[in-house]
């Protein structure tokens, strides 16, 4: 039983590291929007389709 | 150049429209697509009905950048896009001016340079991965972000390789308004909100796992027999962290109700406050004296549910409350001065008395000014809600915020903003909104009468164990205490308002604003405006009152032939017919109408006073009812024809639910023709008050609720927006101006009006499940303090049961998910 005289300070000091480690991430901004980080990991990076050409670039004279 | 075979089949066919159904929506903005309308497109190889060239442009562009996906992925309609009044690259051209864009870009090095565009009609996630995309591939573009929460994009990009008003036409042809991201202090203030919130969360949720998990030891430890060194050990341990999370975490409930507590109020925050501050203080000294119970678990726990609670409510309203109600940003940013004979783009804040400027035809004007030359026409709806533009000439006032819409004109400015009638516009809904009469929260109330009887049943307990056990005492009182933790009642209002805020997002209402549902399902009064509420707010030819021989159909098409040719809002009533004919020397004349020669003679259409100076013999207009125009060929008059405001095909249906559920509906209108009377019977309102001006509207409101009514106002516009904010529960409809969007407290966004009473009805039923959940919560109370009164109940089963109760009170309110109408 004399380990938790160890183990519990190791344990605090995880919880003290994840704590420090979220608040920097809350304060970079990373959990700004969380409503498109969460829709974002089910949509594809890159269009299907479309791999590399540019996009179309003569749209807008269409607009009116 | 793939993308010709799909241009050409989305021109309109000459002769032979394929008709689509009249209940066909628009598969870009889910608007129904007008009959006679073909603008279909291609997308992911399946044949998509448009509503309108601006939607089809939206669309195509999506699609030949290959990003079809979006339309799978969106959860919302996109909006439909406005008709651009000239070509984006000019209007957004002035941006491209260092000293205009330095109020929202920020240089990095040389060519590398982070711009923050608001982005208006954004609907959900998927418009942000559509942005991201199509501006990220851009020539010169190192990064694009969207932050929907925000509404807002940050651009990094090379500003020689792109210039900074590509980018705004860009998104623009995404069918998005983009807006300079103006950084306001309120705004500043709201992020800093949200992020102190969060950061209290995360620490109140890993303190709890820590001080959890130590607390299992310990009931384990009181079961099987713990030796008191790791007992002490524990605790101390537990007290180390919870002391933290309480100082941390807890610190605005304990702020809240000193503060309140100092004014004599009492809220809910009080309980919560006095049973973290009492339960840890318990424990704590149970520590350090080595006796009694420990609820450093209870402590932290509780303060991590509440601040989840809190934490989801606050993101529902937060959510839509981003584009602050400030009537300056929708001035133009830049304007034409006169300096030294040549006309230079400025910024408008270089604006002073006596400069000349010159507004073309479409644009904003910027400040209050009187015409020098040039005749024209000004739509005022931010004042008067009026569609229809008021003819001016040389020597007429124009005002700030007001729409040109016909020709050039050249004003000069007689003050600064501070004077105009716009600012003075927007001080009138910030003193408005400060007279709003406060209702005091359901949930306040509740937590007075609550913390007197905890206080005083703690008190008797603790009176009547020093009588029987004095060294029981102590202990048994706060188990009283523990056990009345007020967890389920202070969960009970901010569950039931988020869920049944995420039920009417999910039906097309927006829902913001403090109180709104718990004043809306008290509402006593329905009022509606009537332009742009009750009608679409556009016009549409109605009647046509044939003069000569020739059919209806001939008439109109050449009606919207010649109608192509003006600015007037009247001519876009005739956008979906097919124009006919061929036309020579067509002229606009300002203020009157259009003329031009056919081949069968010279025609003109407009006013009765343009079109009597051919035809003498033109008829007097058919009835006062409607906005007529007169057609005449040479001497001969053709056609008057009539256009309406259609009243929106919900609206009967809306009102007479309203009645039947025992609302009071009104009308109070701005325009002072005989229409609001008309329409007022056709809708079987009795209370009509037609002509008012702003100050009236609100002076009615006011009257009401000093009579102890609950008023409910659904409107439009801006000139709406002082009343809208005076309300108790107010409604905008979507299609009205962003403005007004910020000062209601429901937005409709798809511009359904039976959304008004579907509103209704969920905020009756959020009442119902909050007065259930406190039934709940007070009930667990009542029966379980008499037992911890009594030193009945165990600590565990004090935790056990507050528990049960939260998890109770949060799974009734998620009954409040369901979608309002099926």
């Amino acid at each position: 039983m004399e380990s938790l005289y160890l183990l519990i300070p190791i344990a605090l000091l995880f919880c003290a590291i994840a704590i420090k480690l979220l608040l920097w991430a809350i304060d970079s901004g990373q959990y700004d929007d969380l409503d498109k980080e969460a829709w974002k990991i089910l949509a594809d990076d890159e269009p299907a389709g479309n791999d590399s050409a540019p996009p179309q670039q003569d749209n807008e004279g269409r607009q009116q | 150049m793939d993308q010709l075979p799909a241009m050409t089949s989305a021109m309109p066919p000459s002769n032979d429209p394929v008709i689509a159904p009249a209940s066909t929506a628009c598969y870009h903005c889910g608007e129904q697509v007008p009959a006679g309308a073909d603008f279909t497109i291609t997308i992911g190889g399946e044949l998509r009905p448009m509503c309108c060239p601006g939607c089809r442009a939206v669309a195509e562009l999506i699609a030949t950048n290959g990003l079809e996906n979006f339309y799978q992925q969106r959860t919302a309609y996109n909006q439909r896009p406005q008709k651009p009044a000239d070509s984006p690259g000019g209007r957004y051209r002035v941006y491209d001016d260092p000293e205009l864009a330095a109020g929202f870009t920020r240089a990095d090095t040389q060519d590398k340079v982070t711009a923050s565009l608001l982005l208006g009609d954004m609907t959900c996630a998927a418009c942000t991965w559509l942005i991201e995309q199509t501006m990220g591939r851009l020539e010169g573009v190192y990064s694009a972000r969207v932050n929907l929460q925000q509404q807002r994009l940050d651009i990094c990009f090379d500003p020689a390789r792109l210039p900074l008003s590509e980018i705004f036409a860009r998104v623009d042809a995404l069918g998005y308004r983009p807006r300079p991201f103006q950084a306001s202090s309120q705004r500043q203030q709201m992020h800093d909100e949200y992020r102190s919130q969060l950061r209290r969360l995360a620490v109140a949720g890993l303190g709890m796992m820590q001080v959890g998990m130590f607390a299992i030891a310990l009931h384990a430890g009181d079961i099987q027999g713990m030796e008191g060194e790791y007992q002490g050990l524990l605790r101390w341990v537990s007290l180390a962290v919870a002391s933290f999370v309480v100082l941390f975490s807890s610190r605005p409930f304990f702020i809240t109700a000193w503060r309140h507590l100092r004014q004599g109020a009492l809220v809910m925050d009080l309980p919560v406050a006095l049973a973290i501050g009492l339960a840890w203080l318990a424990s704590a000294w149970a520590t350090f004296t080595g006796s009694g119970q420990v609820y450093f678990d209870s402590v932290v726990m509780f303060t991590f549910f509440l601040l989840l609670g809190r934490f989801l409510e606050q993101r529902v309203r937060q959510r839509h409350a981003l584009s602050w109600f400030n009537a300056e940003s929708t001035l133009p940013d830049a304007v034409l001065i006169r300096r030294q004979g040549q006309w230079l783009t400025r910024p408008r804040t270089e604006l002073q008395k006596g400069d000349l400027v010159l507004v073309k035809a479409g644009e904003t004007i910027p400040a209050d000014a009187v015409l020098a030359a040039g005749n024209s026409a000004v739509r005022e709806d931010t004042f008067n809600g009026e569609h229809l533009p008021r003819t001016v000439a040389a020597g007429d006032m124009v005002y700030a915020g007001t729409v040109n819409v016909e020709a050039a004109l050249q004003a000069r400015v007689v003050g600064s903003y501070r004077d105009s009638r716009l600012a003075a516009l927007q001080r009138s809904v910030e003193q408005a909104q400060g007279e709003k009469p406060r209702l005091a929260k359901l949930a306040d109330r509740v937590a007075s009468w609550f913390v007197a009887g905890v206080l005083l049943i703690t008190g008797a307990t603790a009176l009547a164990w020093s009588q029987i056990a004095p060294q029981e005492a102590l202990w048994i009182s706060l188990s009283v205490l523990v056990i009345s933790c007020p967890c389920a009642l202070a969960l009970a209002t901010p569950a039931a308002l988020t869920s049944a805020a995420n039920a009417l997002r999910r039906a097309g209402v927006i829902v913001r604003g403090e109180n709104a549902l718990e004043s809306l399902a008290r509402a006593s009064h329905l009022i509606f405006d009537k332009t742009g509420t009750l009608t679409t707010g556009t016009l549409r030819i109605s009647a046509v009152d044939m003069l000569a021989g020739g059919t209806r159909q001939d008439y109109l098409a050449i009606a919207a032939a010649l109608q192509q040719h003006s600015n007037h809002p009247v001519s876009r009533a005739f956008g979906d017919i097919t124009p006919a004919g061929t036309w020579e020397q067509v002229a606009y004349r300002v203020g009157a109408g259009v003329e031009g020669t056919g081949t069968d003679g010279r025609y003109r259409i407009g006013s009765e006073q343009f079109c009597r100076q051919w035809a003498p013999a033109l008829p007097a207009p058919p009835d006062a009812r409607r906005y007529w125009i007169a057609l005449c060929r040479d001497t001969t008059p053709l056609a008057w024809i009539g256009l309406d405001d259609q009243l929106r095909p919900e609206a009967a249906a809306v009102i007479d639910a309203a009645r039947r559920a025992g609302l009071m509906v009104e009308l109070l209108t701005g325009d002072s023709s005989a229409q609001g009377a008309l329409l007022a019977r056709e809708l079987n309102i009795e209370q009509v008050k037609t002509g008012l001006q702003p100050e009236e509207k609100m002076a009615h409101v006011r009257t009401l609720q000093q009579q102890g009514n609950v008023v409910t106002m659904v409107g439009d516009g801006l000139n709406d927006a002082p009343v809208l904010s005076l309300a108790d529960a107010s409604f905008a409809v979507a299609g009205a101006t962003d403005l007004a969007r910020t000062q209601a407290n429901f937005v409709i966004v798809g511009g359904d009006l039976r959304c008004v009473t579907d509103t209704w009805r969920k905020a009756r039923q959020c009442r119902r499940i909050i007065l259930e959940n406190f039934a709940w919560a007070l009930g667990y109370n009542t029966c379980a303090i008499p037992l911890a009164a009594l030193g009945h109940v165990p600590p565990w089963a004090a935790a056990i049961g507050m528990s049960l109760s939260s998890l109770l009170v949060v799974a009734n309110s998620l009954r409040l998910n369901s979608k309002p109408r099926n």
